[in-house]
């Protein structure tokens, strides 16, 4: 499918929603998302914080969703590299004295090198070294940032200058918002050009992919670079967010949590992950705070659910929306399934 | 005759694994020689367990294709169990010491880490990899992973939330006078843990080799129809597999719990260390996991020894870029046939 089709069906709405990746349904979520902390009863400053948290997690479980379901590559170190992007930038403020807002770039910029240098190396060899590999370089990530002290602050945790000179929450959830529907716009429209071909060619089946001429390394590497650097990105806003890092945010386990969502979600759909983040990640939240006397409860449920789906549904909750919402009968509910995803449901029911 | 003995000595000793096993023999002597005889004994020790724990995994790895996240789980689980045991004999044990069961109550403790480590593998083998295996087997490695990786998070909270994050350890197995090795004191226990991992790594041996079952095993890991057409049961054979190198992490545990008490996460470091030791040898080589852990067991020890510790990740991370650069498949090469290409 080509990003310049343009369908004379199409009116111009259908023309603007395709342009941005969603549907209309997706809209609909996000404009319930802009309008949330207005509404009466969500101002609190927790509740809004945790959605921030998870719509952080969910951004995340997108940029990792590029690489686990399109290349097949898990990289275990993704939140490595997160931490990567936030301890540039909050190095150069603390240390240099740079603005944040020049940080950004240079944060993803060095993520980026990074996940280049990382795929350069891993990537010419099959899927579970990648996954190993980048777990170990996650690893010794954060043990350079637990030991550099007079860099990193270690386990005292760096202070990074905030983004906003203001207490409030708001701020931070319009801008992690804004950068998920961006996130989301370049995952996107990349799997939708040619190169996103190559990606779900390769991911299926790497033989057939390079008889027909397309260079894998070529394009899991560029894969797996666009990836890092949208997760130094993402970590340039939460260490401006939280306004203090510490090496365990790298550890594996946090990983973990984003892997989780993004399988719960479905792979490869990128917007799986997005849509249920919230819902189970403030539900796990309040089982954590409910069953205090049970610390780690709501990490079992992560992982039972976790298992569950691997064993029983491992194409997650979008692969049950391919399944039952797939050709709607109903004319409004067609409407709603947007007009270029309905097309793809009805290619992938055929 | 010992012409030709020699000549292959030579010929393997120029091969990469013969290199690596010469300069790791060399280096601990020189650094033995720098540093005192108590590099040599750490190496041994942490050594001895580390091969344990990633032959398990190599096998593991090797016969049924699951590159497990959860091993360093069953570490943990052999260390509560030989607390569970060991803990209430503790007092009976140092009431006499020297007693004849103060010389068994340990090894009760450690029969117990290891039928444990057993169960829990064969539970973890029905109840979630066999699903697995009967649902799907496209993408096998890579979703088997990712299920252990669950695994992994539900046993590392479910002892969180059942008996708290406190350490649970036992001042020492044996007690009595350390022993004298080369002018360093050496605990009784260190002694006792590296006796038991070498019996178990000899009895593991001829098991396979030896064994009607164990040639089933290796069978499996060779060609799993071919294995089936002859009759070999493929479910008991996965179960077995599973629970033998679940077996091996838990006894390491146990041996080790009078160093390293045990705790929800107390895993995840030996399983670092076994993931380091199967990926410098060579994904599921059994043999050359029993090398590598000494290896590796020496790179721990120098690395704390003359960088400081935190360091451990960094410098065997080191070592795994540049075994991937020059020998991807690791220094002794691998066996594992070739599903594993995704």
């Amino acid at each position: 499918m080509d990003l310049a089709a343009k369908d004379s069906s199409m009116n111009a709405f259908q023309w603007i929603l395709d342009k941005l990746c969603l549907t209309p349904l997706g809209l609909i979520g996000l404009i319930i998302l802009a309008v949330g902390p207005l509404l009466p009863g969500m101002d609190q400053e927790y509740l809004i914080r945790w959605i921030t948290l998870a719509i952080f997690i969910a951004a995340s479980a997108i940029a990792f969703d590029l690489t686990v379901g399109y290349i097949n590559i898990v990289n275990f170190g993704f939140n490595a590299i997160v931490g990567l992007g936030g301890y540039t930038s909050a190095i150069l403020a603390a240390r240099v004295g740079l603005s944040p807002w020049v940080g950004m770039f240079i944060g993803a910029f060095t993520a980026a090198v990074t996940g280049f240098l990382v795929g350069l190396l891993t990537l010419r060899h099959r899927g579970i070294f990648a996954a190993l590999v980048t777990w170990f370089i996650g690893l010794a990530l954060m043990g350079v940032c637990q030991k550099w002290v007079p860099l990193t602050r270690g386990m005292l945790g760096l202070r990074a200058p905030q983004l906003f000179q203001t207490s409030s929450n708001v701020p931070y959830y319009y801008m992690i918002l804004i950068m998920m529907v961006i996130i989301f716009i370049i995952c996107r429209w990349l799997t939708r050009s040619k190169m996103g071909l190559a990606f779900q060619a390769i991911g299926q089946n790497m033989e057939a992919a390079r008889t027909s001429g397309i260079n894998p390394v070529w394009y899991r590497v560029a894969n797996f670079t666009i990836s890092c650097a949208l997760a130094g990105w993402l970590g340039w806003f939460y260490a401006h967010y939280i306004g203090i890092l510490t090496p365990d945010f790298m550890h594996t386990s946090k990983t973990v949590e984003v892997l989780a969502v993004a399988y719960i979600g479905g792979r490869s759909s990128l917007w799986g992950g997005p849509f249920i983040a919230i819902p189970f990640l403030v539900s796990m939240e309040l089982i954590r705070s409910g069953f205090s006397n049970l610390p780690g409860i709501h990490l079992v449920i992560y992982g039972l659910v976790l298992i569950l789906v691997m064993i029983y549904y491992p194409g997650g909750v979008a692969a049950l929306y391919y399944k039952y919402l797939a050709k709607p009968k109903n004319s409004i509910l067609r409407f709603l399934v947007g007009y270029r995803e309905a097309k793809e449901v009805l290619r992938r029911r055929s | 005759m010992l012409q030709a003995f020699w000549q292959k000595l030579v010929d393997w000793l120029k091969s990469a694994a013969g290199l690596t096993v010469l300069v790791t023999i060399v280096l601990t002597v020189v650094t033995t020689l720098d540093r005192g005889p108590y590099i040599l004994v750490n190496t041994v020790v942490i050594g001895g367990m580390l091969a344990l724990i990633s032959v398990g995994l190599a096998l593991i790895f090797g016969v049924l294709n699951i590159p497990m996240f959860a091993h360093g789980e069953y570490f943990m689980i052999g260390g509560l169990a030989a607390y569970a045991v060991f803990k209430p004999l503790e007092g009976l044990v140092k009431a006499g010491p020297g007693s004849l069961f103060a010389l068994v109550a340990p090894l009760i403790a450690i029969l117990a880490a290891l039928v444990a480590g057993a169960l829990a593998g064969a539970v973890t083998e029905v109840l979630a990899i066999r699903p697995l295996r009967k649902r799907a087997r496209q993408n096998w490695v890579m979703n088997s992973f990712l299920l252990t990786v669950g695994v992994s998070v539900v046993l590392i909270n479910a002892h969180q939330m059942i008996l708290g994050v406190e350490f649970k350890g036992v001042d020492r197995f044996y007690s009595g006078v350390p022993l004298d090795f080369m002018g360093a004191f050496v605990s009784r226990d260190r002694v006792f843990a590296v006796i038991l991992s070498f019996i178990l790594i000899v009895a593991f041996w001829l098991f396979m080799g030896r064994t009607k079952t164990g040639r089933a095993i290796r069978a499996v890991s060779q060609d799993e129809t071919g294995a089936m057409m002859v009759g070999i049961p493929l479910d008991s054979i996965t179960m077995l597999t599973m629970a033998i190198g679940c077996a091996l992490a838990a006894v390491a545990g146990g041996c080790l719990l009078f160093l390293y008490p045990t705790y929800p996460t107390a895993g995840m470091e030996p399983l670092y260390m076994a993931w380091f030791v199967v990926i410098l040898v060579g994904l599921g080589n059994v043999i050359g996991a029993l090398v590598g852990g000494f290896m590796v067991g020496l790179a721990r020890v120098l690395t704390i020894e003359y960088i400081g510790t935190g360091w451990e990740y960094v410098v065997p991370t080191c070592l795994i870029i540049l075994v991937l650069l020059i020998k991807p498949s690791g220094i002794f090469g691998t066996e594992v046939r070739g599903v594993l290409d995704q």
